[in-house]
Order: structure tokens, then sequence, then C-alpha cells
């Protein structure tokens, strides 16, 4: 109960104030707008409009902004997610999109590799990558 | 035999993949339990008061509390071999089946570009929309995909095919192109709930096509398959209007909606056999996602009319349907808690299933 409450106060903390970035390589000049964020994180979109391959990196499931992206931009809860992507997993069809730990992970990343797209607390943007959009 | 050369060689393939490539482990399980509230059975047919709550598995339910009936562990080993190529296999343990693990699926998947892959080897046959991931409780609503409609007794093939994914404006677009045969020895379904004996069910030339379009609210799927069949029972060849083969085609189109919170899930599907004229089946089922609580309403059901081949109509033929009320409770982000009442009504004589029934089954259903 008590983890419950507190689960709930982060959550209602966070969306009080938590901006969620899409960060991208500081080179890719794709305009995304959010209907492009939820096809690429549900990979139903695979390259970018310029052609180059997209590459999609998940903060871990349980963290704050993940809970936050996933409402917002894919418009489904955590199990909802879930469910979706069993289904693609475990008939051939699809794999989610790889998990890093933290923010900086995430940033490190998308600054090394132009074809990788994540998102993090937009407090936590640095100028290694480039914000596509908020959320 | 065959099932021991496909694990040695799954085995030897993993074994070999393990020191190159990358493995990933996942998995489902499902526990459920239920039992039989009222029954009549098929007092013809010596068969007692029955739920029978998947044709193919033959998970029946009784007048008893039972946990194994629809319990299952599955276990997905995935090798990366090379960027493009990857090994899967699947093994599935049934309480139905006394727990044994079986290889459910063993394929190659060749992805040629972002579009088009192609994937060969043992799969489940995509016959309708819930076909292929039936096993994973924790994919669907229900504690099962509507009974009725999932009903045929061939649910895997080998053989290969070729998948297609694309996007069309804001539309999602994929189709799957598949061919190949399933030879389904001592078939469960036939053997222990029909025929009462020995039988040996063979697909052969099945030739199929799945079409999906989608978009952030509407999905529409559309399915068509031929097959011949052949079948011996106590090892004696089955003949329809005296020849040892027949012909089957089957059609479905399945359209879903999903509104905010609230969606409506539904199928048509039809089987047109030699000698067994044509079976009709359809579900409809409408629910409501209350934050993780998810009650629903389905009903499905399936009717066969027609003719034998011999001209004469089929008089009574398979006539069931299913009226379900249930609801699924994520309390968890891997794990749901689903329970539902069943209301069989079973309206044929000759060719009754498992008789009238009213069932209540619950579980939980996990993924990791």
């Amino acid at each position: 109960m008590k983890k419950l409450t507190m689960t709930l106060s982060l959550l209602l903390s966070f969306s009080a104030f938590a901006d969620v970035a899409v960060i991208v390589h500081p080179s890719n000049n794709s305009t995304l707008d959010e209907k492009a964020i939820a096809r690429i994180f549900t990979g139903k979109m695979k390259t970018f409009p310029d052609g180059s391959q997209i590459i999609p990196v998940n903060l871990a499931a349980g963290n704050a902004v993940t809970q936050e992206f996933n409402t917002k931009a894919l418009n489904r809860s955590e199990s909802q997610l879930k469910a979706y992507w069993s289904k693609l997993v475990f008939t051939g069809k699809g794999t989610p999109p790889q998990e890093v730990g933290s923010a900086e992970e995430a940033i490190k990343l998308v600054a090394s590799n132009p074809n990788t797209i994540s998102f993090v607390d937009a407090s936590k943007v640095t100028g290694d990558v480039k914000v596509a959009l908020k959320l | 035999m065959k099932f021991k050369t496909t694990l040695t060689m799954v085995c030897v393939l993993l074994t070999s993949a393990n020191v190159l490539a990358d493995v990933k482990f996942t998995g489902f399980a499902s526990i459920n339990a239920g039992k039989v509230l009222s029954g009549d059975g098929v007092p013809q047919y010596d068969v007692p008061p029955t739920f029978l709550a998947d044709y193919p598995i033959v998970s029946t339910y009784s007048k008893e509390w039972s946990f194994r009936e629809e319990s299952l562990f599955g276990i997905q080993i995935s090798a990366d071999l090379t960027e493009k190529l990857t090994l899967t296999g699947q093994i599935v343990s049934r309480g139905a089946d006394d727990f044994k693990a079986k290889i459910e699926w063993a394929f190659l998947s060749y992805e040629i570009n972002d579009n088009w892959t192609f994937q060969a080897g043992k799969k489940r046959l995509p016959l309708f929309y819930y076909s292929d991931f039936y096993d994973v409780g924790f994919a669907y609503t229900w504690m099962r995909p509507p009974a009725d409609t999932y009903t045929w007794q061939v649910f895997n093939y080998n053989g290969a095919n070729v998948m297609y994914t694309g996007n069309l404006g804001d539309w999602s677009l994929s189709t799957n192109v598949y061919m190949g045969s399933e030879e389904s020895t001592d078939n469960r379904l036939l053997s222990q709930f029909f025929f009462l004996e020995p039988t040996t069910e063979i697909w052969k030339d099945i030739f199929g096509a799945v079409a999906n379009v989608s978009n952030e609210w509407l999905e529409i799927r559309l399915t068509g398959m031929t097959y011949t069949n052949e079948r011996t029972r106590s090892g004696i060849p089955v003949t329809w209007g005296g020849k040892e083969e027949r012909d089957g085609t089957f059609l479905g189109l399945a359209v879903n909606v999903t509104y905010d919170n609230a969606f409506v899930l539904t199928e048509l599907n039809q089987l047109e056999l030699d000698d067994d004229g044509t079976l009709d089946s359809l579900m409809v089922s409408v629910g409501y996602n209350f934050d993780g609580f998810i009650p629903f309403i389905a009903y499905s059901e399936l009717e066969q009319t027609g003719n034998y081949l011999d001209g004469s109509v089929i008089p009574d033929g398979e006539n069931h349907n299913t009226f379900s009320v249930g609801f699924r409770y994520d309390f968890h982000a891997s794990a749901a808690f689903k329970m539902q009442y069943d209301k069989v009504e079973d309206n044929s004589f000759e060719y009754a299933v498992a008789g009238d029934s009213s069932a209540l089954t619950f579980g939980v259903d996990l993924v990791f």
C-alpha cells in the first residue's frame, strides 16, 4: 500500500512538471510529429524521412519518464505496451526497442549513433543531442 | 522421431549459435483454473457435462475444479545468427498434455530488407486473427479466443512464408503468404473427442495469404487458405465420396475498432470442406478499459450447413454458440488476472460436440 501511494505520488508529481524530450543525433534533420514518434516506438516506422535506418532506444520500463512517454506518445499503459509487443515477439514478427537504464546512457548512445532515437526527461538534455520533439 | 530430430537440430543450432550470436530468452505462462457450473453433456455419445474451452488442445473442464486444462508455460529462444538471420524456437508445456514440453515453433527468419522477411520451419498456422499468439494469454483480453471460432484441429504447419510490412500514409500494411503441410499423428481433437480412435490428420498443399491494414483506431484483417485433407482412423484411410482426399477453402475477415478506452473486436470465418458443406463462424466482443480493469462481453457461434458429396443436405450439422462475460485486470505490468463466465449452447444432435454448459474459469497470464 505504501509502495502504491509512493508510486502514485511520483506519477502525480511527474505529470505535474516533467516534459519528455525526444532526442536524436545533432546531424539528424528529420521533422517528426507525435504520430511518427508513436510509429517509430511501436516498430511500424523503420526509416527516417531521408531513408536512413531508425534504431529506437527505450528508457527502462518502470522509469517514470518511460511511463510518461508511453502515455503521451504511445497512448498506452506499460501493460498494454507489453501485450502489444508480446503479440509480435511470440509470433516472430518484431522485437521491442532495446532498453537503457538512464538518461545519461540514452544521451551517450544517441550522441554517438546518427541512426538512434530516444527520449529523456527534458531537464536532462545536453548539447550532445538534438531535441526532435517535446511531449 | 520427427520431434526428436527437430529438437536435436534446434539444440545443435542454438549451441553453435550461442558461441557467436546474441541469444534472447523470453517467455509466457498461464495458470488457469475452472469448472463446469451446470451442463448436459452429450448422452448419446457418453460425454459427461463438459466445457470444451479449447478445441485443438482439447482443454475440457468438468464439474470438478481443474488447474491443468488451460495452464501452460512457454519459453522462446531467439538467436541472431547474423544481423539479418534469426533462429527462433518456442517450447510449450501444457497442462492438458500432462505438462510434456513440446516444440511448437522452430523457424529461421531472414530479413531481406526493412519491408520483406522470409521465414521457414515449423510455425503456427495463421488462420484466425489470434491463431499465432493463441498461447500468449497476456496478449489478449479474454481467458481464450472464443472457442466456437477457434475449432480447427490442425494449428501448426511446416513450410515457408514471406511477410511484407510497410506504410501507406497513416495506414500500416502487413501481408503474409505461406505454404506448407502438416501431419498430425494422433490428432488430439479427432482422436480423443470425435472418433475415439487413433486418428492421423494430414493437411497438405496448404497455401494461404493474410493481409492486415490498420491505423490508430481501426484494424482490418483479410485471409484465405486452401488445403487438401487426408485422414486415417486406426490406420485405415477415410474416404469422402469414394476418394482418399478432399479439398477445403477457408476465408476470414476480422475488424477491430479501438476508440479511446472502448473496443469492439469481430471475426467472421467460413470453411468450405468437401463432404462437410460450409462451416460459418463469427465472434463479436465489446469491452472497455478502465485504467487496467477491462470488463468485456463476447458472443461466438459456429454453424454447419450445405450438402454432403452425394448431394444430400446435411440435416443436423455442427451448431453451437457461446455467450461470455468477464474481465481482465492488469495488476502488474507483466501480469494480468482474468475471470470469465461462459454459457454454451450446443444445438445439434448428430454433430453435438460437448453439449450445453455453463462454466467459470479464472487465472493469471504472465510474460517475461
